[in-house]
């Protein structure tokens, strides 16, 4: 079966392209919405950090990946839901075995500098993310994406060229991958995959990401970044559907504490906060309703118990595992402690990801002092109580939030099981040495999705993931992993792995973030819909008060 | 006096060199490194960042490379944090910034200081002493982590006089923006902003202010009970004299020992003024470089700090042997 | 514990003078309670201390114990109360802040006691010797502190951490590593001048070995600017330690002190609980008042020139 996939632009886009000139003069109003347009189309966000990087082959954090959606398009790029449509590429064809990958380009896209986009830039841009020489943190998103040959190339055993992308004419883009996915497609959204202006970055180095440099082909270019203050960008008129994009300048102001960031919002200096402080929502919710919102992002926050050699005894009684995670009583953590619309979290997956529906997990449907008992009467079995407690130390990294979570768990455990607990707070890059190395009891952790399918989860639970620093080994689990690759289905196996480490407790899942956001009520457009936080400046505008 | 300072300033390489020697076996013993963070990437990746830095040589060469490029071409090598600047760019970038709102600061600090400090001295334990001994401690019970969102409360979100925080440039700005307040052009060109300068230099004067008020204060009060001051008293010489003419000066010779480390405390940045008013300025950017090992950063600002410490320290010797010319060094 | 280093304290400045001869010391201590404000002063601060070690007696919680219904989104019901049992009202976590604050106040007491001992006397003794040594000793020794002043601090408390892993003591090396640096320029630069006084040089003239001139004459003199940067510190190292223990190396969760204590409440400022900053604000701020009214007593009392 080949089936070919032509994505039609939006009904949507449609409407604004029949709607007229919809630049930003003071009595125009949205095409599609028919809401009047403000005068003055630019705002203004907070990020908590700065930017490690908007280079596109070196993008590796989210606030990043957003500047770099802006600057750059990629194949394909995303609507409010997450669902994929056309970018630099109008359609794309998939071969009968799923393992080639041919895009369309369409040929009036243009470079910010007006040289046309042509298939060898994205070609160029993949490589170059690849490239040894380039050193990209994220190289390994083209392993997760199954480029062929991808491994090899970036530890500099075959050439650049043995990539599994080619350009067959300036519009055509065909990739290889070694195992059908999906949700390739998607994959295509993310920066790392992004075309590359080769004439900027042979004539700049590594200069070129900076403003008075850098040639891009997305809706905006960069106009102003001093690090660690803030990052503006303003409208690019080479842009091919520029006549479509309504918002002017974008500028991303760099405040590392989220306190400071919200009073500066009621102060009206910032119109979107990415980071209000954990625990405010529900107050924020009732004295600006509307303004304060929770979104599902896809992150899991669980504690690891070290099951290694170095780990202590009772870790490695799975009665224990079990009791200590039964203790937790997970809807305190979110209701009281966060507030921000966190979801208690059983499995390792979170809950909106794409056709993910939880195992049968007991004691999920239990209620909190089933639990208990059960956790009680656990703890008795495996020989600990008021004559033998147990003593258990969580290391967590430094933050207010942590904090929070680590002392309602160490009461909850010190409460209910009578287990001593110790808590040890260390700086970020020490805490990671130490887990790392596990030389830790019970360790914080937190895992975000790379792409909407529930393997960027559950591949953590093999015993082979470099991310397993409770160093557990299930044959089982990792029979499944491998299972799972090549399957019509995956859904039911990855089911099943979660089903057996939630049955061993091999690590313990507290919950599912939300990001909570302070977004101005003349904002428009806002996605809430999109997992993976993904917004593209050109679908927002900004609304004329009344 | 011209030889010690030249004597001073040419120790002052070894002395630099320690400094880095020292800074070095430091960062490379403690734990963590640069790259990685919470996902580490695959070894072959890793291998290729860390050959790109230089990081795969041994410790010795690293150091060794490091010294030479510092001292034959003044390049203290790329950031590795930010890809497209080097330490020089990031140096170059955040120092003006701090060096602004801390000079300012300095000169806060020690005019209200002084001030205060000399008021409370001639008038030991009146309402007048009270009054500024209670000013100081309140001052330094008020730590800045607290004072700035208070300040920022007040100035921005309640009564709107002042932006919560940014540079936007700074001081001196090529011309006025409509809307801008505390802005005035200059009719030779350019523009003076103070609007983004005002509450970081209140938060980060506050503490030193009262630090120098209450050692202005005590040094005071120990010169107008020396024999020299009473004899000058008895003589009937004017009390505004005696104070400026002859205490003032050897007052302030503590005020000035303290202020030496003071400046370049205030010159380099507040880690927390940088990041309550996000400035943008050297003092983040140590503490941020300092958390994600970026090694560079680290080193560059080091020798910065280092250098100011060294110069200011002998500015502190220069003035003491102007205020005491007895001194001999 | 606290009454204990304190008494230490006046011990030390106490056999200081002694050298001076008992009846000075004497003229001192009567001279120091004569001033209302110092014994005032001295009666708040022992008043803090007993509230450190006894408050505890008093709280109706364990200061780790935490209350699921008064934390995070609930803590605006935490509000101080006297019928709930939390005078001092809940902190973000639940748990209850009078608690907390006993505990906060006695860590962070011994830590700005002990900064400002270790700066009185390791920053007072290295600074004037060398400033009275002077020459090549004075270069070295003083840019030895230049060094120590500008070498990435952070990475010697985390090595600290590494090789000996977290405790109380770590905690006080930590602040007796950096609370001297500044005492010591000080103490340097008044020496300085003081060694070209008439008395230095009769004491010089008439063969007293250099040690001796250096306690007996030079840190007399100097103890007005020392005990007042004493106190100065206080403060400095207080706020000093939430730094090194945001490193892991103090104080740990759920232990606690004034400076962590502020942090916390400094961060929920807007969010309606203010009695979590204020509370921990107001015992910091009292302890410096009591501080600075004991030392400048001190000084009073200390000055030899003032007899």
């Amino acid at each position: 079966m080949t089936f070919k996939t032509k994505l039609l632009a939006s009904t949507a886009a449609l409407l604004i392209a029949t709607g007229g000139a919809v630049l930003a003069d003071g009595h125009a109003t949205h095409p599609d919405t028919g809401v009047a347009l403000a005068s003055d189309q630019s705002f203004t966000y907070s990020v908590l950090d700065d930017f490690p990087s908007i280079d596109p082959a070196l993008v590796e954090d989210v606030e990043g990946a957003s500047v770099a959606r802006d600057l750059f398009e990629g194949l394909m790029t995303e609507d409010a839901t997450g669902t994929v449509q056309p970018g630099v590429a109008t359609g794309f064809e998939v071969s009968e075995d799923g393992l080639t990958y041919t895009f369309t380009l369409r040929e009036n896209a243009k470079w910010s500098n007006g040289d046309p986009v042509v298939a060898g830039d994205f070609v160029y841009g993949l490589q170059r993310a690849a490239n040894p020489e380039t050193a990209s943190e994220y190289a390994w998103y083209l392993e997760v994406m199954g480029v062929e040959n991808a491994a090899a190339v970036t530890a500099g055993e075959m050439p650049l060229d043995a990539l599994g992308i080619s350009a067959p004419d300036d519009f055509t883009v065909v990739y290889k991958i070694d195992a059908p996915r999906p949700y390739f497609p998607q994959m295509t959204t993310f920066p790392t995959t992004f075309p590359q202006h080769r004439a900027t970055i042979e004539a700049h180095g590594d200069e070129w990401t900076r403003a008075e440099n850098m040639v891009s082909n997305g809706a905006y270019v960069l106009s102003d970044y001093v690090p660690a203050e803030k990052l503006v960008r303003s409208r690019n008129a080479m842009y091919w559907d520029n006549d479509n994009t309504i918002i002017e300048e974008i500028t991303a102001l760099i405040i590392n504490d989220s306190n400071q960031a919200l009073t500066r919002y009621l102060a009206g200096e910032i119109d979107v906060v990415m980071d209000v402080p954990a625990g405010q929502f529900p107050r924020l919710n009732t004295e600006y309703p509307g303004e304060a919102l929770s979104l599902p992002s896809s992150c899991t926050y669980y504690y690891q118990f070290n099951q290694s050699d170095s780990g202590p005894e009772a870790l490695k009684d799975v009665r224990v595992r079990q009791a200590l995670s039964l203790a937790v009583n997970r809807d305190i953590i979110t209701d009281n402690v966060l507030a921000g619309g966190q979801r208690p979290s059983w499995t390792l997956t979170h809950w909106a990801i794409a056709g993910w529906e939880q195992p049968e997990i007991a004691a999920a449907s239990m209620t909190q002092d089933e639990r208990n008992a059960m956790a009680v009467e656990l703890m008795a079995e495996a020989g600990y109580g008021d004559d033998n407690p147990l003593t258990v130390e969580i290391v967590y990294n430094t933050s207010d939030s942590h904090q929070s979570v680590a002392v309602a768990v160490g009461q909850m455990w010190k409460q209910t099981l009578g287990v001593d607990v110790t808590l040890a707070n260390q700086e970020w890059a020490t805490f990671l040495d130490t887990r790392g190395e596990q030389n830790y009891e019970v360790a914080r952790s937190g895992w975000c999705a790379d792409y909407n399918e529930p393997s960027t989860y559950t591949d953590l639970l093999t015993s082979g993931s470099a991310y397993n620093d409770g160093k557990y080994i299930d044959a089982d689990i990792d029979a499944l992993a491998q299972e799972a690759k090549f399957a019509e289905d995956a859904m039911p196996l990855y089911r099943e792995m979660e089903q057996i480490a939630s049955d061993n407790a091999y690590f313990l899942p507290i919950y599912h973030y939300a990001s909570v956001r302070m977004i101005a009520p003349d904002m428009e457009n806002w996605p809430t819909e999109n997992l993976l936080q993904n917004w593209y400046s050109k679908d927002l505008y900004i609304s004329a008060s009344e | 006096m011209y030889s010690f300072i030249a004597k001073r300033l040419a120790i002052a390489v070894p002395t630099l060199l320690i400094l880095i020697i020292f800074s070095f076996i430091l960062m490379f013993a403690a734990p963590g490194g640069p790259f990685g963070g919470e996902r580490p990437p695959p070894a072959a990746v890793l291998a290729n960042i860390e050959a790109r830095y230089g990081l795969d040589q041994p410790y010795i060469v690293q150091m060794f490379s490091y010294v030479k490029n510092v001292v034959f071409h003044f390049d203290f090598g790329p950031s590795f944090q930010y890809r497209d600047r080097t330490v020089n760019d990031v140096i170059a970038q955040g120092f003006p910034v701090t060096l602004t709102y801390g000079a300012w600061s300095a000169l806060v600090a020690v005019v209200v200081g002084v001030s205060l400090g000399v008021a409370a001295a001639i008038r030991q334990n009146t309402w007048l002493d009270y009054l500024a001994v209670g000013i100081t401690i309140g001052a330094q019970a008020l730590p800045n982590f607290v004072m700035a969102p208070m300040l920022v409360l007040l100035f921005t979100l309640g009564l709107g006089w002042l932006p919560g925080g940014g540079w936007s440039g700074g001081l001196l700005i090529d011309a006025c923006d409509a809307g801008d307040r505390l802005c005035f052009n200059n009719p030779f060109g350019g523009a003076v902003r103070f609007d983004y300068l005002i509450l970081p230099v209140i938060a980060l004067s506050t503490s030193y202010m009262a630090s120098i008020a209450r050692i202005t204060r005590s040094s005071m009060l120990e010169v107008m009970n020396s024999n020299f001051i009473r004899t000058a008293m008895a003589k009937g010489l004017p009390m505004r004299r005696v104070i400026f003419r002859h205490a003032l000066k050897p007052a302030l010779l503590p005020v000035i020992s303290y202020l030496g480390p003071a400046v370049v405390g205030m010159i380099t940045g507040s880690v927390v003024v940088d990041v309550a008013f996000s400035t943008g300025g050297i003092g983040q950017f140590f503490v941020n470089s300092a958390f994600s090992r970026d090694y560079a950063v680290i080193m560059g600002i080091t020798i910065l700090v280092g250098a100011l410490t060294i110069l200011f320290n002998l500015l502190v010797d220069v003035l003491y042997a102007w205020i005491d010319p007895k001194i001999r060094y | 514990m606290i009454t204990q280093t304190d008494v230490k304290m006046l011990e030390e400045t106490a056999h200081l003078a002694q050298v001076r001869g008992r009846s000075l010391w004497e003229d001192a201590r009567v001279r120091f309670f004569r001033n209302k404000a110092a014994v005032a002063g001295l009666f708040v601060l022992i008043a803090i201390c007993a509230f450190a070690l006894f408050g505890g007696l008093f709280a109706k919680f364990e200061p780790d114990y935490v209350d699921f219904s008064l934390m995070g989104a609930n803590a605006y019901q935490g509000v101080p109360s006297l019928s709930s049992g939390h005078y001092f009202g809940t902190d973000i976590d639940g748990r209850d802040l009078f608690a907390r604050t006993v505990q906060g106040t006695s860590i962070s007491l011994l830590v700005g006691i002990v900064g400002s001992l270790v700066a009185v006397v390791v920053g007072t003794l290295y600074g004037a010797t060398a400033g009275y040594v002077g020459g090549r000793t004075d270069g070295i020794m003083m840019r030895i502190v230049d060094i120590l002043m500008s070498i990435p601090f952070m990475f010697v408390l985390i090595l600290m951490l590494v090789i000996f892993g977290r405790s109380i003591l770590m905690l006080f090396i930590g602040i007796g590593l950096i609370s001297w640096l500044n005492m010591a320029r000080i103490a340097r630069g008044q020496t300085l001048t003081i060694k070209n006084k008439e008395f230095v040089e009769a004491a010089i003239a008439t063969g007293v070995s250099p040690f001796t001139i250096i306690l007996r004459h030079i840190i007399p003199n100097l103890l007005g600017i020392v005990i007042v940067y004493a106190t100065l510190l206080v403060p400095e190292m207080i706020i000093f330690e939430s730094f090194i223990s945001y490193l892991g190396l103090g104080v740990q969760e759920p232990n606690t002190s004034l400076g962590a204590l502020i942090n916390a409440g400094a961060s929920q400022m807007t969010n309606g609980t203010l009695w979590m900053l204020f509370y921990p604000l107001g015992f910091f701020l009292i302890t410096l008042f009591a501080f600075f009214f004991v030392g400048d007593g001190l000084r009073d009392a200390l000055d030899p020139k003032d007899r």
